[in-house]
């Protein structure tokens, strides 16, 4: 955009500056505007679960309803606790906003990208990592024991989660060979762009994982344990009103925005699909935001439908199910990943493989045997891991069905 | 080891999940429970007292407001002690009105009270809300018959204040085509979720011995493995005549409960196809018309009744000196002795087992504070 | 361990299958349940009778209604006779004996020459607010004077409004007839023969000097109102009965109609003088001037509308009653 305005007469620097200021205006509103659209998507589809119609009067369809909302929490009022420590209570939902805002900025709309940084999956989780820097200012300076229980746990769950959902990413990172978002998309146009990484194996179950790992990132029910409302009223948000607490909001639904369009991008082929290459140019642009926005809120019903449904788990299981279940799987599933990218490209990678034991009949990817015996020996891992951690915690569970009374009291089980 | 400092929480008195207005006074040891003593009293409204002021008949609407889910079980109850007392006879129709509505409050009891839990859980509300529509279907039909919803005010002494017509019963028998579908989606969408069992196994467990030193009833009490049931055990009303069984668990966790309640609907189900087929026609009426409801003087003594309420035993104790109210009214409710059980059910568990456990006792704070 | 006196064949455990191998498939199994219910609410038919357990079934409430059952009790209401204006209570005080939350204040009328008690209610208070809604005062009253009224749209901001006088609570049978048919036929002759009764010891007005009823016939509006709204006063001041009780049943022309009479009849009245204040004093209507302001103003607020009645078939009665009245005024 930026070489266009300079095309246009504009100096260089000037032009770049209203490139980056259009940009960031469009992120900005897209990101707020998607996440009213996400607050009356979610509660509308709730409610159709529980045969209920919900939000339905503000608006066609009730869709102003979040708008009606955002004036409502607005113009509250806006109190602090007398004892709080109100710098850090007024920084922490800046800090939770700006680091959600920060991730949109390398999001691929379809095939549009604001920023292509080539590390930019280092840069989503990083500016995920900077959420628990806002729960705990929140938790601490509210002066409010709930508060501080709510920011001690989203502080520990988001730590735990991260490695998961990091080391989910990398098998994806193996087989570009980028960490690139853009890259990674273009690398799942094969198959008349449906080559998405989720029909692999290696990909299926990084799919899962990854997006597991996500839900407790985003606090997403069976998740949402910093916010559980039936324990600790709201978590780090308790005291909190007004116009801060829609920043805490807005901050979640955004970065749950953020989740579903990263799975999509790493896992669904972005905004890949057929007839997009067909098309072309502006067209086949618009196409895939299409298919990227129809993948992503797909996903967010998924969210949804595990909300409506599951109840949530304790903060001890959740840890355990992090760092007994999520990590081996995760462990297996890089080294299946490695399998699968030796296989087809052991000629591009190992060069010295080629020398020792001759070159492999084609270079391309495409090519169907090896193919074949990579889905193979990738889908045999996986799946014998996924079974042999499964039968390893049901052992574990029946075993602790039956503890003594000893171990119930001081609380082992 | 790290050392750790024990943190005092006030779970309540205003908190989602107390059901009520109820306050937990909770030491904790990073998130693991050390001591928790229970605080209630904030909605007491001097409900002894006046039943000793009152005349019986002024009472029973008063009796609504106890267990407000299940007035009808309460009215029920109240009618039985007085009419203990002042041995007065109930028709046979009565009595199987009076089964009827206590079995279809045992449902919606049920089916709420375990929608609650699961939310308490964190399940968001859907399984409550299911709950809520077969209960908003039973609570129509009360309306029809007693002119409100929740505070019924049904029984009177011999019998009932209206008789249950055909357009009561077409719709129970249409209602009862329904819940078999509920009571299986219910059961599938959480029975085996392996969240949940995760959440409610070995969580909470109330020894038999201790839920019998307790005195709990209910299914708290059927949930530890004992088998109790004062619809068998002394078989008041008509429920001699009815087949059905008495659900126990084994173990006494948050799950043999949960399991004990989906059982009781069932059971109750069976009940109302009993009642529905063995109900008289309506010549021998509904009500004793020789009882004067207004100026009913039961002779000096006491009395104690009690029926089956989906909560537990409900019980009430009146004492008469022979004038038209009571001299010493007491009632013995469910929730609050099964509350008392509560500290030592929670004690090694976390805060967040602490919601669910006393989610999976069915409290109603209106019962608790008289 | 079981209690001795409960037989084995009574009692089952229930199964906890602990030893089952779980991997997903019941969360799996709830997750389709509820796409199951999400795609029948959002494409089938809405929950419409009893055995349904599928499809939406909330009622948009403004809107969309439930049905109120008959024996449906809210606030209690006082009768009167729409032919004759009496009232039939009597002052018995049963009811208030019987309330148990002593909510029910009555005076006893007297007959002013004599000084003897007459079976009729000078003053009847109830505090709404404190009525805890339990029917005992319309089950015990003898002569079927007190009633449970359907009307639950009673929320106000006003507290001290809730303590209801005797003008606030009288409705007419009629209206009474149109929300419980069946209850009311049930007791009507033996009530009314009990009125004809109470009305021959009833000396003067006493009785039926209550509220906006006129001495001698048919209830007409309150003309207490000032000038301005006299004349829609007449059209809407005394509709908490009848309005509705006849939209109920009559068509909508004939309720126009009927209305329209009734407007002209209370503009004749009123019309004789110039202006309202001398209406308000010709009015031989209401019991006090003091209490003539409450009667009119709580007529507005009254449930009219509430009944479960189209809002916009009342609107045209109305605008009917008005534009008689006015012709009935130009007619003088």
């Amino acid at each position: 955009m930026a070489d266009a305005l300079t095309q246009l007469g504009f100096a260089s620097w000037l032009s770049v500056l209203i490139a980056s200021i259009i940009k960031v205006t469009l992120i900005l509103v897209g990101g707020s505007v998607g996440m009213m659209f996400l607050t009356w998507y979610e509660r509308r589809s709730i409610s159709y679960m529980q045969d209920r119609r919900g939000p339905n009067r503000v608006g066609p369809q009730g869709l102003l309803q979040p708008i009606s909302e955002a004036i409502k929490t607005m113009t509250k009022e806006d109190a602090t606790p007398r004892d709080a420590d109100k710098i850090v209570h007024f920084l922490a939902p800046v800090v939770m906003l700006g680091a959600t805002v920060l991730s949109f900025a390398v999001i691929p709309w379809g095939r549009m990208f604001p920023v292509d940084l080539n590390a930019a999956v280092l840069f989503v989780i990083a500016t995920g990592g900077l959420h628990s820097i806002g729960m705990m200012m929140a938790g601490w300076g509210s002066n409010n024991k709930f508060a501080l229980l709510g920011g001690m746990r989203g502080v520990a769950q988001l730590i735990s989660y991260e490695i998961p959902q990091v080391m989910a990413i990398i098998p994806v990172v193996l087989m570009t060979g980028s960490m690139s978002l853009q890259k990674i998309v273009e690398a799942q146009n094969d198959f008349a762009g449906l080559g998405w990484y989720v029909f692999s194996p290696v990909g299926l179950l990084g799919f899962a994982l990854f997006f597991t790992a996500s839900l407790a990132e985003g606090e997403r029910t069976p998740f949402d344990i910093p916010e559980a409302d039936s324990e600790i009223i709201a978590g780090y948000m308790t005291e909190y009103s007004g116009m801060k607490f829609a920043v805490f909001y807005l901050s979640n639904y955004m970065s749950n925005l953020a989740v579903c369009f990263i799975t999509a991008t790493l896992y669904l082929g972005g905004g890949n699909g057929p007839g997009v290459d067909a098309l072309g140019g502006i067209a086949g642009g618009l196409l895939s935001l299409i298919y990227f926005l129809l993948k992503s809120f797909a996903l967010f019903f998924v969210m949804v439908l595990i909300r409506a449904t599951v109840p949530r788990l304790r903060v001890d299981q959740l840890m355990s199910f992090a760092w007994k279940f999520l990590l081996p799987l995760v462990l297996v599933n890089i080294l299946s990943a490695s399998f699968w990218v030796a296989l087809l490209r052991w000629d591009q990678q190992w060069p010295k493989l080629t020398e020792w034991f001759g070159a492999p009949s084609t270079a391309d990817a495409t090519n169907w045997g090896r193919l074949a015996i990579a889905i193979v020996l990738t889908l045999l891992i996986n799946a014998g891991a996924v079974a042999l951690i499964m039968r390893l915690t049901n052992r574990n569970v029946q075993k602790h069905l039956y503890t003594t009374d000893e171990e119930l009291a001081l609380g082992l089980s | 080891m790290l050392k750790t400092e024990e943190l005092q929480i006030n779970i309540g008195p205003q908190h989602p999940s107390t059901h009520g207005v109820f306050r937990m006074l909770v030491t904790v040891d990073g998130e693991t429970l050390v001591d928790l003593k229970p605080v209630f009293g904030y909605l007491h409204r001097n409900h002894e007292q006046l039943g000793e002021v009152n005349t019986y008949l002024q009472n029973m609407p008063f009796t609504d407001r106890l267990d407000y889910f299940n007035s009808m079980v309460n009215n029920h109850a109240y009618a039985r002690t007085v009419e203990t007392l002042a041995g007065v006879e109930v028709p046979e129709r009565a009595q199987y009105i009076r089964v009827i509505m206590d079995e279809l409050s045992r449902i919606l009891n049920h089916a709420t009270a375990m929608g609650f839990m699961l939310g308490d859980m964190g399940a968001w509300q859907t399984a409550l809300l299911w709950g809520m529509r077969e209960r908003e279907k039973i609570l129509d039909m009360f309306e029809y018959v007693s002119g409100a919803r929740m505070m019924c005010n049904y029984c009177r002494f011999g019998g009932v204040v209206r008789d249950i017509d055909d357009w009561f019963i077409t719709e129970l028998k249409k209602l009862m085509q329904g819940l078999p579908h509920y009571f299986d989606d219910f059961e599938g969408l959480l029975l085996n979720s392996e969240i949940l069992l995760a959440r409610a196994r070995n969580i909470g467990v109330l020894p038999k011995e201790l839920a019998l030193a307790y005195s709990v009833t209910g299914p708290v009490l059927r949930g530890s493995g004992v088998a109790y049931d004062i619809r068998k055990a002394e078989p008041y009303a008509v429920y001699d005549r009815f087949k059905f069984k008495v659900p126990v668990g084994t173990v006494g966790d948050v799950y043999d409960r949960f399991l004990v309640r989906i059982a009781e609907m069932r059971e109750s189900y069976k009940i109302l196809e009993q009642a529905l087929e063995q109900l008289p026609d309506a010549t021998g009426g509904f009500i004793n018309p020789k009882v004067k409801q207004q100026s009913l003087k039961a002779p000096a003594g006491e009395a104690y009744a009690r029926v089956e309420s989906p909560k537990g035993e409900l019980g009430f104790y009146v004492v008469s000196d022979g004038t038209g109210s009571a001299y010493r009214y007491k009632v013995r409710a469910p929730s609050f002795i099964n509350l008392s059980a509560l500290a030592d059910m929670c004690k090694g568990y976390t805060i967040a087992d602490v919601v669910v456990i006393l989610g999976s006792i069915d409290i109603v704070m209106g019962e608790v504070d008289r | 361990m079981t209690l001795s006196h409960l037989a084995t064949e009574d009692v089952f455990v229930v199964e906890r299958n602990d030893a089952d191998f779980r991997g997903g498939q019941g969360m799996t199994k709830g997750l389709g349940i509820v796409f199951r219910k999400f795609r029948k609410a959002l494409f089938g038919k809405p929950n419409s009778d009893r055995a349904d357990t599928e499809g939406q079934f909330n009622v948009q409430y403004p809107e969309e209604r439930l049905a109120i059952p008959e024996a449906y009790r809210n606030m209690p209401i006082l009768l009167y006779d729409d032919a004759t204006g009496h009232e039939l209570c009597t002052s018995c005080f049963q009811c208030e004996r019987i309330c148990p939350p002593q909510v029910i204040h009555i005076t006893q009328a007297k007959d002013p020459a004599t000084g003897k008690p007459v079976p009729a209610a000078a003053k009847f208070v109830l505090e709404y607010d404190t009525c805890m809604s339990c029917g005992y005062c319309a089950e015990v009253c003898p002569f079927d004077a007190i009633k449970m009224d359907h009307d639950f749209e009673l929320s106000t901001a006003n507290h001290p409004e809730l303590d209801v006088d005797y003008n606030r609570l009288l409705r007419p049978v009629s209206y009474y007839e149109t929300i419980a048919p069946t209850m009311w036929s049930e007791v009507k002759e033996q009530a009314m023969k009990k009125l004809q009764n109470n009305i021959k010891r009833r000396p003067g007005d006493i009785g039926r000097d209550h509220g906006q009823k006129i001495k001698g016939g048919a209830p007409v509006a309150a003309a207490a109102t000032p000038a301005a709204g006299a004349a829609p006063a007449a059209g809407a001041a005394k509709p908490r009965g009848p309005v509705a009780a006849i939209g109920k049943n009559m068509s909508e022309d004939k309720t126009a109609k009927l209305l329209a009479i009734r407007a002209a009849n209370a503009a004749k009245r009123g019309g004789g003088a110039a202006d309202a204040a001398p209406v308000a004093q010709a009015a031989p209507v209401v019991e006090t001037v003091a209490d003539a302001p409450a009667a009119a103003s709580a007529a507005p607020t009254g449930p009219v509308a509430a009944i479960g009645q189209n809002m916009s078939e009342d609107k045209r009665a109305k605008l009917e009653a008005i534009r008689a009245a006015k012709r009935a005024q130009r007619g003088e």
